[in-house]
């Protein structure tokens, strides 16, 4: 498959010598809806500022629709279009007229322009605002209007940064679906969000950047299965160490099929309050709840390799007998916990 | 390369935005009359009517005339006349008035010599209190040139040798002194206004467009725009002709209230005049973008501004002559871009030059422009 954008060992290395994007590879398949995930601070704006020429790359190399970045910025320019997070349209023009500007800035042809312009408006249901000034818009007309204007020059790949942050349940939809219709006309479209149900609805690949690298790249679900695997072999290796005196339910190794490390449901034989006092006090444990039924819902703040090991131990050693222990499937919010903490140990160490 | 289409979309987006803020539009074309009024009225003008006392504890000829001038000289405004010298101290001392002229009681004696007239002077106005003792000076020292020439007459009633007596008493009359103003009577207004107008410009511009530049880098606008392909010089040139078309009007403005308030005159023509402003504006454009462009919010710039533009305001001789500054500051002066505007504007306005008699300041100008749009588009970076 053809690639919309490729990366070869990408490298920003900022005037104070802080590196924000490193040896980066990427390969972003031609007409997929990518999702760029990270952390703040990850590089991902760094790198989307080299991929749309607004900074020249360190090192490295980029290719946007087969245009080199450093050599032919102008025809990469003429194939991307950019909703930023923070629209960015003038607030004292209107709609019409901040899309009017952005088709002569791309140099659209002034007797196709406004026709383009009114389809455009229609497709993303706006054209009953279009004489309204953008300062006027709520958040989601802005995003519409901010959508209007970047798609005026037909872009082959649309940087979509944050598009539905603060806006209601129903406007976000909209979008989404907008996306899709994006996508299924043909336009490779590069999703930067935080909110990873919206990646996961949305995206068909999704690379994961910490720290200036690519930690994970796959589809959400290749992902979630990775870390599904990932799990299963760490709590089955951490049972498996579990001394004699605990019992564990049959129904509980079936249950590994299902593991998640971060949210566990214990239910001890013998549950008293030294064992909920000593689980209190074991390290990595973000959050514990006694549910009615007498489970221990426990949520693990770390995937260091020993933290499961912890609890169940610790849980052993104040005289705690495992009954049973149930788990969720990972989402892709643990993939992203999971790859970029492990980045972040690795860079402490 | 600089393309008309985009370039013009940056001034039809400004009028567009002045059209649809008619707050910011008055603003605009109100700053240059609060400018030229603040200043025209409040350091152009001389200062006539201060309040003062006449102590008067003599009769006859020489003091009735003395009070005559006193009364009728535009400095003073006499609230009263009076002889009790304690009195007027005390009136003085209360800032009921700014000071107290004593007339002693020998003052219309002949047979006295010396004259001890007393100015009882409020000196913590220090304005006032100087022009007071100026016009003072100036009255006493016309009232002793006349008192002389009469004792010169009855001197040589009493057959004194007149070559010695002329010698000693009228030598002053002797010394003709012809005052020739070049550039006519100049008041301080006249001075002033080129200047001002040298100043709106300055800060106007510098402050507008690196504010403008600050302020869109800061809300992703000048993003949008430097991801569609558009080089640096189109989007910086289409910003700089809105500016300069606005502020153009507002110099327009400038001149126009200066006539007709102050009746400033234009010696050197008005489109001399407006040539050189636009040079001086483009300058100050420039020095703008240079400084705007690595910054990123327009609080930074703002700050980045300042060091260089109060400094320029007070040393560039909008308000006084540099020759009179300490010799550092002069020196100073003359690495400020506004120090040539001035001198190009007043050899305009004032002594009615043309371009060709102020083409070192223009050069020099032209120079800083070149100098400025160089480093600034260089150094501009399409990042955010």
């Amino acid at each position: 498959m053809k690639n919309a954008i490729e990366t070869h060992d990408l490298t920003k290395v900022y005037n104070n010598n802080f590196t924000a994007v490193n040896s980066l590879n990427l390969e972003i398949p031609d007409k997929s809806i990518f999702g760029m995930l990270g952390p703040n601070g990850a590089g991902k704006t760094t790198t989307i500022k080299m991929l749309t020429c607004l900074i020249q790359p360190t090192s490295g190399r980029a290719t946007v629709g087969g245009y080199d970045v450093q050599k032919n910025p102008d025809e990469v320019r003429n194939l991307l279009g950019m909703v930023p997070q923070q629209v960015s349209l003038y607030k004292d023009l209107t709609v019409m007229e901040n899309s009017q500007m952005c088709a002569d800035y791309y140099g659209v042809p002034q007797d196709e322009r406004d026709s383009r312009i009114e389809d455009l408006m229609e497709l993303v249901d706006i054209k009953y605002a279009k004489d309204k000034r953008v300062g006027q818009l709520s958040g989601g007309q802005k995003q519409k209007a901010s959508l209007v204007a970047s798609l005026v020059h037909r872009p082959e790949i649309l940087f979509l940064d944050e598009p539905t942050i603060g806006l209601d349940p129903t406007t976000k939809r909209t979008l989404w679906d907008l996306i899709r219709e994006l996508n299924d006309n043909g336009h490779t479209i590069i999703l930067c969000s935080h909110d990873m149900h919206e990646v996961d609805m949305l995206c068909d690949n999704v690379g994961i950047i910490n720290t200036g690298n690519l930690v994970a790249y796959d589809t959400p679900q290749g992902l979630k299965d990775a870390l599904l695997e990932s799990n299963k072999k760490e709590m089955t290796d951490a049972l498996s160490k579990i001394s004699s005196e605990s019992e564990v339910s049959t129904s509980t190794k079936e249950n590994i099929e299902n593991l998640n490390l971060r949210k566990m449901s214990i239910l001890l034989k013998n549950q008293d309050d030294n064992v909920i006092d000593s689980i209190k006090k074991s390290n990595n444990i973000k959050s514990i709840e006694i549910a009615k039924n007498g489970r221990i819902n426990l949520r693990i703040d770390s995937f260091d390799d020993m933290a499961v090991q912890n609890v169940l131990n610790d849980i052993i050693a104040s005289g705690g007998i495992i009954k049973s222990i149930y788990t969720e499937e990972p989402s892709l919010e643990d993939v992203f916990i999971k790859s970029t903490s492990e980045v972040n140990e690795n860079d402490r160490a | 390369m600089i393309e008309p289409k985009k370039f013009w979309w940056m001034i039809k987006k400004e009028l567009i935005s002045l059209k649809r803020h008619p707050g910011r539009l008055i603003s605009i074309l109100a700053f240059p009359i609060i400018m030229i009024l603040l200043f025209g009225y409040g350091m152009g003008g001389e200062m006539t009517d201060l309040p003062i006392v006449v102590v008067s504890q003599s009769h006859g000829d020489l003091t009735d005339l003395t009070l005559d001038t006193i009364k009728s000289t535009e400095t003073y405004h006499v609230v009263e006349v009076m002889d009790n010298l304690n009195d007027g101290k005390e009136r003085v001392e209360n800032g009921e008035v700014k000071a107290a002229i004593i007339l002693p009681s020998d003052y219309d004696d002949d047979s006295s010599s010396q004259k001890g007239v007393t100015l009882y002077l409020d000196s913590s106005d220090q304005m006032a209190s100087q022009i007071i003792e100026s016009s003072t000076q100036g009255i006493f020292y016309r009232l002793s040139n006349m008192v002389a020439a009469q004792t010169s007459v009855s001197t040589q009633d009493a057959d004194i040798e007149p070559s010695v007596m002329h010698s000693l008493n009228n030598f002053k009359d002797d010394i003709s002194l012809h005052i020739n103003r070049i550039y006519g009577n100049i008041k301080y207004i006249d001075f002033l206004v080129p200047a001002i107008l040298g100043m709106t410009v300055m800060m106007s511009c510098m402050m507008g467009m690196g504010a403008t530049i600050a302020g869109e880098r800061e809300t992703g606008e000048l993003a949008r725009l430097f991801m569609t392909p558009t080089s640096v010089s189109t989007v910086i040139g289409g910003k700089i002709a809105a500016k300069l078309l606005i502020e153009l009007v507002r110099a327009l403005i400038l001149i126009f209230m200066a006539v007709l308030l102050f009746n400033v005159s234009i010696k050197g023509g008005f489109l001399q005049t407006f040539i050189v402003l636009v040079i001086g504006a483009l300058c100050f454009v420039g020095f703008g973008i240079m400084l705007s462009a690595r910054t990123s919010t327009q609080e930074d710039y703002a700050q980045m501004s300042l060091p260089f533009s109060m400094p320029m305001m007070f040393v560039s001789g909008v308000f006084y002559p540099i020759e009179t500054m300490p010799w550092i500051l002069q020196k100073l002066a003359y690495i400020f871009p506004l120090t040539y505007l001035n001198d190009a504007m007043r050899g305009i306005m004032l002594k009615g030059q043309t371009l060709g008699d102020v083409w070192l300041d223009l050069v020099v100008l032209l120079g800083f422009t070149a100098l400025f749009f160089i480093i600034g588009v260089k150094r501009f970076n399409r990042d955010v």
